[in-house]
């Protein structure tokens, strides 16, 4: 029940030794190609071309695959539907549903929309499989980030499953004892303070603690200190982050032109 | 300097401990609220705690910090909405700094400027990145003010307008109620415990006060709808 929460997958893969800080350009560039680039076929491109190749480099296909039926297929989708219907003008009509009408140029518009955002989480997904939540804080923190932050971000990691494992017994113990968490809308309204009190003093109570816990161990110092880990930089890595950036500007700069 | 030194004094150890904490009740309280079937998220109760007693800028961090984790961890799709967090962070540690986290109903009016701003960060958001309809449930209200002719900045904005405020303040009189349960020893070891400490008055006064204030409040939304809409 302690373990971390994260979606990262051990494996062995080009992708997974690449440097943590290559990975996240590679997220935030192919995000800026999707929505900045002037052509309609971009975003489906980048899919097709490079982020189903990529899950098959790293060797997180089916996890990948899987989270994209579970966790992005729905928001997109749902999207697509939603604008397809809704979204008002365009001339070509295709369908007509009772008041609602069909156009092609809805149905074009809302599926280049769902594509982008399929873009941009996929390769969200595909970074969290492939890069430990520490690992990226380490690089990030040898880069110049302040350790406040990666404290913030690797404890979160650690204290959310422990608390929702808290929720879940004080949920069973209130349960047991007759709350009500199932029937009518004032009883579960009702239901919120028994629930969230213990469950909120509770983590409260551990703050002072852990804050004397880690003051004692120079949380606040400013020297620089030293890691076990070293985390690879190649030359490799430097040249597809410059890389990178060049295709962003370059398409950012086409759709200035093309306009 | 001085604005730096202020920012600064703001983050202490405690701070950067609560922090954690703090983003982990945001996630797990919009598990529970999930869970009871509920119509409000309530997820930013640690975001407005943080707010309140370390100050705006230490409750800016938690709701960025509390979008990305949540991105990182549970769902990829909160990424882009880390502007919204951002803002209800920062407003709650301005609207408790200047002292309207005192009183129940004073609260009321920090939740409605909380909710004011998350509609109005939102709304951007929404049209640039998803063109207007987004994958949450209220979107249909703003297909449906499209159908009626709107055009896609009014209407997201109206429909953001009609959600946020319930959502807000009962997450505001949530967090105003946890701080009141906290021992006064225990608050005082945070960078701006002054921010919480209750004023006593009269009962009933306070009582006409706030209907008062709910009245108006209600009259300026309703005004800006009819506005927006007209």
């Amino acid at each position: 029940m302690h373990e971390r929460l994260s979606f990262y997958v051990k494996r062995d893969s080009f992708l997974h030794r690449l440097n943590p800080l290559t990975k996240l350009t590679l997220v935030f560039g192919l995000i800026l190609i999707a929505f900045g680039s002037p052509w309609y076929w971009t975003p489906h491109g980048i899919v097709l071309l490079v982020i189903f190749p990529l899950s098959f480099l790293g060797k997180v296909q089916r996890e990948y695959f899987q989270a994209a039926v579970r966790l992005i297929l729905p928001a997109a989708g749902f999207l697509f539907i939603m604008q397809a219907l809704f979204q008002p003008g365009g001339e070509t009509a295709l369908l007509r549903l009772w008041l609602l009408t069909i156009t092609q140029e809805s149905l074009l518009f809302a599926f280049s929309n769902a594509m982008r955002i399929f873009v941009m989480v996929s390769s969200f997904t595909l970074f969290l499989l492939t890069t430990h939540p520490s690992e990226l804080m380490s690089d990030l923190t040898r880069r110049g980030l302040p350790g406040q932050f990666a404290y913030v971000i690797i404890s979160t990691l650690q204290i959310i499953p422990q608390m929702q494992a808290k929720a879940q017994t004080i949920i069973a113990a209130q349960r047991s004892r007759g709350l009500d968490t199932q029937s009518s809308f004032s009883k579960r309204v009702g239901a919120l303070v028994p629930l969230v009190g213990p469950l909120v003093f509770g983590s409260l109570v551990e703050v002072e603690e852990r804050a004397i816990a880690i003051e004692a161990r120079g949380f606040t110092s400013r020297r620089l200190k030293t890691s076990l880990y070293e985390i690879p930089d190649s030359a490799l890595d430097r040249a597809l982050r410059w890389g990178l950036i060049a295709m962003v500007v370059a398409s950012l700069a086409s759709r200035f032109l093309v306009d | 300097m001085k604005f730096i030194s202020s920012i600064k004094k703001d983050f202490n150890t405690m701070t950067w401990v609560l922090i954690p904490v703090a983003i982990a009740i945001n996630v797990v309280m919009g598990q529970i609220v999930v869970l009871l079937k509920l119509p409000v998220y309530l997820d930013s109760i640690g975001t407005m705690l943080v707010g309140a007693l370390c100050g705006p800028w230490a409750g800016a961090l938690t709701g960025t910090l509390s979008n990305i984790i949540w991105g990182l961890a549970i769902d990829p799709n909160a990424f882009p909405w880390w502007p919204v967090a951002f803002f209800i962070g920062l407003v709650t540690g301005f609207c408790a700094k200047g002292g309207l986290f005192k009183s129940w109903w004073k609260v009321v009016i920090t939740g409605f400027l909380v909710a004011l701003t998350a509609a109005i960060v939102s709304t951007p958001i929404a049209v640039y990145l998803y063109g207007g309809i987004t994958a949450s449930g209220s979107s249909f209200i703003t297909a449906y003010l499209l159908q009626t002719g709107q055009g896609v900045l009014q209407a997201v904005f109206s429909t953001n307008f009609l959600v946020e405020p319930v959502d807000k303040i009962s997450t505001a009189l949530l967090a105003f109620a946890i701080l009141q349960g906290l021992s006064r020893r225990f608050l005082a070891r945070f960078p701006r415990p002054e921010n919480v400490q209750v004023e006593t008055g009269a009962g009933r006064t306070q009582l006409f006060i706030a209907i008062g204030v709910v009245i108006v409040l209600v009259l300026i939304a309703a005004f800006v709808l009819v506005r927006i809409l007209g």
